[in-house]
């Protein structure tokens, strides 16, 4: 079992996204007034941190010196989410909308080690018909990160980076993944797609 | 000129938009975890956009009912709770796509198209989605927006001294997103209003070099 660090910035019922289940525990650090200490902290004992759509990235840059320190310690870093500050090492996200969201298109990259498996990936494509909802902007990955899946215009929507740090940085272009479970969307290729990063990460764990 | 704050959670699509071309001028970000009168003195208008930090924003609500006190504007999107704000705001489903199959059946059935936030809009682009409703607002407010349910959507009062707005539309994250390409007709009528001045006409655009920051202003 995975022991995730969630960044909570006080936004409605994130809670429910990240529920206890067989294959993680979940502890919430708050933002504000002594995030970056009560971070580190927290970190002390976990095994990932995870960065939730929708979350907060000036406080993710103050503390992005015990992000760094969690990674050299070969941990792993879940970040779900627009980075628009630059607390994440090597990789970069921007937003963009110069691209017209009815043409998205996602194709698999690399993936060797086979975690997009059984992901269905025109779910992540459309919803009701409508392409472009899940993921905004691009990653520019860091040299040798490997890209699991592109857009119709060749650009990183999901990297795994094992190159730069010794732990490993799992990141979406903004992309939210979360276990919907919990809203009866079972099969959801979201959580489908998370379930196998928490399966490939709990892998890593050092005994 | 700057004279709108927008109450910043950290939240990319927050950043998105005060950070686009067309809307930086107007807009200054004010992190909530910085939030004090001081931080408000040369605003006219506060804006509390959806995915903000309900905890942060209860802790400083003295400063947001001073600020409405001394005779500004305070704008609310999304969701809010009442240790804060004297109504009543429950979740609902959100419906993303109304507009593929049932395109004459949008969230919101009445708006008030005199309000200068509507004024000249078309119906597809006062509503995209909603964020739940009001079942309870505060004694003065009049309603401005209902769903096809006839439930509060967006309210306004002028009782706390300047006028307090508020709706479960989500105007400034979805126009940070993106992914709706309407929603500068919305956005600019909301700029003109809080700010006294109409953003240009052109679709938002983005500015890379806003992007991998090390520093932010605080």
């Amino acid at each position: 079992m995975l022991n995730i660090v969630v960044i909570h910035n006080g936004i409605h019922e994130l809670e429910l996204m990240f529920q206890p289940t067989a294959e993680a525990s979940y502890t919430f650090v708050r933002t504000g007034p002594g995030f970056p200490e009560r971070l580190a902290a927290t970190l002390a004992t976990a095994d990932a941190l995870l960065v939730p759509n929708g979350s907060d990235h000036v406080a993710m840059l103050d503390a992005s010196n015990v992000v760094v320190e969690f990674l050299q310690a070969g941990k792993t870093l879940f970040c779900f989410d627009g980075w628009f500050t630059a607390w994440i090492p090597g990789n970069h996200w921007q937003m963009d909308n110069s691209r017209r969201t009815i043409e998205i298109r996602y194709q698999i990259g690399t993936d060797q080690h086979n975690i997009l498996d059984g992901v269905a990936i025109d779910e992540l494509i459309f919803n009701h018909g409508i392409s472009g909802w899940w993921a905004c902007g691009f990653i520019t990955p860091a040299a040798n990160a490997e890209v699991l899946l592109t857009d119709t215009w060749g650009r990183a929507m999901v990297v795994l980076d094992e190159a730069t740090t010794p732990g490993r940085m799992i990141l979406t272009s903004s992309g939210p993944l979360a276990d919907f479970r919990y809203d009866g969307s079972n099969s959801n290729a979201l959580s489908h797609l998370y379930r196998n990063l928490l399966e490939y990460s709990s892998q890593k764990i050092q005994p | 000129m700057n004279n709108v704050a927008l109450l910043f959670n950290g939240v990319w699509s927050h950043y998105v938009f005060a950070t686009a071309p067309k809307y930086r001028d107007i807009y200054q970000l004010v992190y909530v975890h910085d939030l004090t009168d001081a931080r408000l003195a040369t605003m006219r208008a506060l804006v509390i956009p959806f995915q903000s930090n309900q905890d942060a924003i209860a802790e400083r609500k003295g400063v947001i009912y001073r600020f409405l006190a001394a005779g500004n504007t305070v704008f609310v999107e999304g969701d809010s709770r009442p240790d804060w704000l004297d109504a009543q705001w429950e979740d609902r489903p959100v419906n993303n796509y109304w507009w593929v199959e049932h395109p004459n059946n949008p969230p919101v059935a009445d708006t008030n198209v005199q309000h200068p936030l509507f004024r000249g809009l078309q119906p597809r682009h006062a509503c995209w989605h909603t964020h739940g409703a009001y079942t309870r607002i505060p004694s003065e407010a009049r309603v401005v927006q209902r769903n096809g349910d006839g439930e509060i959507v967006s309210w306004e009062t002028n009782q706390y001294g300047g006028c307090l707005f508020a709706t479960t539309l989500d105007g400034i994250v979805e126009q940070g997103v993106q992914q709706i390409t309407h929603l500068d007709n919305f956005c600019d009528n909301l700029t003109e209003w809080l700010s006294g001045v109409r953003p240009s006409r052109e679709r938002m655009t983005i500015d890379p070099a806003a992007y991998g920051i090390t520093t932010i202003s605080r």
